[in-house]
């Protein structure tokens, strides 16, 4: 009886040309990322050059540049911070649209806290950008790092949200009766059930939004104040100087920090799932 | 204990119950879904809010106190495992919230492992555990702070039928071992039967019946009552003559049938009595009050249903207990005489 609906379902794996489409997806996908990483180990003097010879000297090269660092720097306090203040926000609005009575508005809040991740980015910034300068010309207060990272804080807080909602909306509110049911006040119910059995939640939007935060350039370029270069703008100023394989191996290494993030927050949900 | 109403929107989920269980007492709430058993069981717990009416737990409101702060635990039909936690983790659950220290926790820990038979689990993770094992483990849970009350919603319902037999003989033993007040919901009419030492069957938000086992099922109050617990036959007739708790009941086939009857009952008129089909008896001879045709004979073992229909076309099943002196049911189609001995027929409230 079993096998007669294993021969039923249809296999898209087994249509013809399957595998010619997965495989134009993953070139289109990782081809340039290859490329990049290829050509940062390019003996040539030129980005652009052909293949030269194999070399690390560009990483040398990179490693040894005090404006790389400071940017790298900069861009992971920026992104840390941000990541800090929107994952917190984010995990409280979750908690205030899945959990408790129904309240009137629970949908428009929904809306509200994911919509700007539809907004372009350039209106989220120049809206920032304002915003900021209304600050400064009616209070006076000139808010320096604080305003790239409060920026930084708001366009992360949607996607630090969707997961944690998610895992929020996957988790049996009924652990949560049991709890209060065993003595425990909602606040000791937060702290030893639902927070624990957040984390993978959690985790995965503190990840997203560092990396949102960490490669952003659009916003930043539009809030950064003198100085204040983090790496993605560091980069987009060096192409304008000269073309050498050193911001392919620049590129390498953001795409590394981004990747050990990603690994680093697979690993905590995955620990606590198991 | 308690006398309450709940009502969403319109809709009546508890309708003016009044129960009174006793302490130490196996209760059981008895109903088809969406009677309204679960609700009154999350309003002892303190998840539901009655729309009116009070719940008291020794002589005491209860109502305005939140689930954690009631002395009541209890265990959920998915168990709610704290998923997160080992089996000692989430027995212990309950004392740690008391603020109980470690070293109190630990030897009664032990002991509820011991209780539910599951020595020597304390460090795995219950989600490695098989279904009755987790039933174990959120039963243990629940009676590890010792409440003056356990509530247990529908427990059993998720345990294949061995395992539901021996939780129920289990449970029973529980109860027994500890002394505390079982307040069991679940729409099983045999888990209700074998293991309640008074039942209470609801049926759309109200109480119809309280009693013990031997109660319901032999004096059911009203109709319902009579089919929701076990098998049964009504047959139709009219009253001849009523002397005190016996009727003469004229059935529409003909035959007088000597019924007992509650008091208050109108004393003429149509009604319907009610014969459970162990207690009727087919007779060789058709010449017996009540004339009948076999339809169906299904054998179960211990004994075998014979389905009969009557002259006037209503269905009667008969219980008969398989023996080994050669006795056996009779054939399909034949014609047989049934015999309902005295006492064994009751007039019902409609």
């Amino acid at each position: 009886m079993a096998d007669v609906a294993v021969v039923r379902s249809p296999d898209i794996k087994k249509q013809s040309g399957f595998a010619f489409i997965a495989a134009s997806c993953v070139a289109v996908l990782y081809l340039p990322m290859l490329v990049v990483i290829a050509y940062s180990f390019n003996s040539a003097n030129n980005l652009a050059a052909k293949w030269h010879g194999f070399t690390t000297s560009w990483y040398n090269v990179v490693l040894a540049n005090g404006e790389f660092y400071d940017s790298a720097i900069l861009s992971v306090i920026v992104a840390v911070a941000a990541t800090l203040i929107s994952t917190v926000l984010a995990t409280a609005a979750a908690l205030g649209t899945t959990r408790g009575r129904p309240w009137r508005g629970q949908g428009s809040a929904y809306l509200t806290i994911t919509t700007p991740l539809v907004v372009p980015e350039i209106v989220t910034g120049i809206s920032l950008l304002s915003f900021f300068a209304f600050l400064s010309t009616v209070t006076g207060i000139d808010l320096g790092i604080w305003k790239l990272i409060l920026a930084h804080s708001a366009f992360c807080i949607p996607f630090a949200y969707l997961p944690i909602r998610a895992r929020l909306e996957g988790m049996d509110t009924t652990l949560d009766n049991a709890a209060a049911d065993l003595y425990a006040t909602p606040w000791k119910t937060f702290r030893y059930v639902t927070l624990p059995l957040l984390v993978p939640g959690i985790s995965s939007g503190a990840a997203l939004a560092f990396i949102v935060s960490f490669d952003d350039f659009t916003i930043t370029q539009l809030i950064a104040g003198p100085g204040e270069t983090t790496l993605p703008l560091y980069i987009w100023g060096r192409i304008r100087r000269t073309l050498t394989p050193e911001l392919n191996a620049m590129c390498t290494l953001l795409l590394l920090i981004s990747l050990a993030f990603i690994v680093l927050s697979f690993v905590l949900s995955h620990r606590r799932r198991a | 204990m308690l006398n309450v109403k709940k009502e969403f929107g319109h809709f009546q989920a508890v309708d003016h119950v009044t129960l009174n269980i006793e302490p130490n007492e196996f209760f059981t709430l008895l109903g088809p879904s969406g009677c309204g058993k679960t609700t009154l069981l999350r309003m002892m717990a303190g998840f539901e809010t009655p729309t009116s009416g009070e719940i008291l737990l020794d002589k005491r409101s209860i109502a305005g106190l939140l689930p954690n702060e009631r002395p009541i635990n209890t265990v959920f039909q998915n168990y709610a495992l704290f998923p997160h936690m080992t089996v000692a983790e989430n027995i212990g659950f309950g004392l740690k919230m008391l603020g109980r220290s470690r070293a109190e926790i630990a030897p009664i820990v032990e002991e509820m492992l011991r209780l539910v038979r599951l020595e020597g689990a304390g460090d795995r993770p219950v989600t490695k555990l098989s279904g009755g094992q987790q039933q174990r483990v959120a039963l243990a849970r629940a009676l590890a702070p010792r409440p003056k009350v356990l509530l247990l919603d529908e427990p059993l319902s998720a345990l294949d039928l061995k395992l539901r037999q021996s939780m129920q003989i289990e449970l029973k033993r529980l109860q027994a071992e500890t002394g505390i007040t079982f307040v069991f919901v679940t729409h099983d009419q045999e888990e209700a039967l074998t293991m309640s030492d008074r039942i209470a069957v609801m049926s759309k938000g109200r109480v119809l019946q309280v009693g013990s086992a031997r109660d319901i099922y032999e004096h059911p109050a009203d109709r319902f009552v009579a089919g929701f617990i076990g098998e049964t036959n009504f047959l139709e007739g009219a009253i001849v003559e009523a002397k005190g708790k016996v009727a003469r009941v004229r059935l529409k086939s003909g035959a007088d049938v000597a019924a007992a009857m509650a008091e208050g009952l109108p004393t003429t008129g149509d009604v319907t009595i009610v014969v459970r089909p162990e207690h009727l008896q087919i007779a060789a001879d058709k010449d017996a009050a009540l004339c009948a045709t076999v339809e169906t004979v299904v054998y179960f073992g211990t004994d075998s249903h014979v389905h009969l229909r009557l002259a006037d076309g209503s269905p009667v099943i008969v219980r008969q207990q398989n023996r080994r002196d050669g006795t056996r049911p009779p054939d399909v189609g034949a014609e047989v005489g049934l015999s309902i001995p005295d006492g064994v027929a009751q007039v019902l409230k409609d």
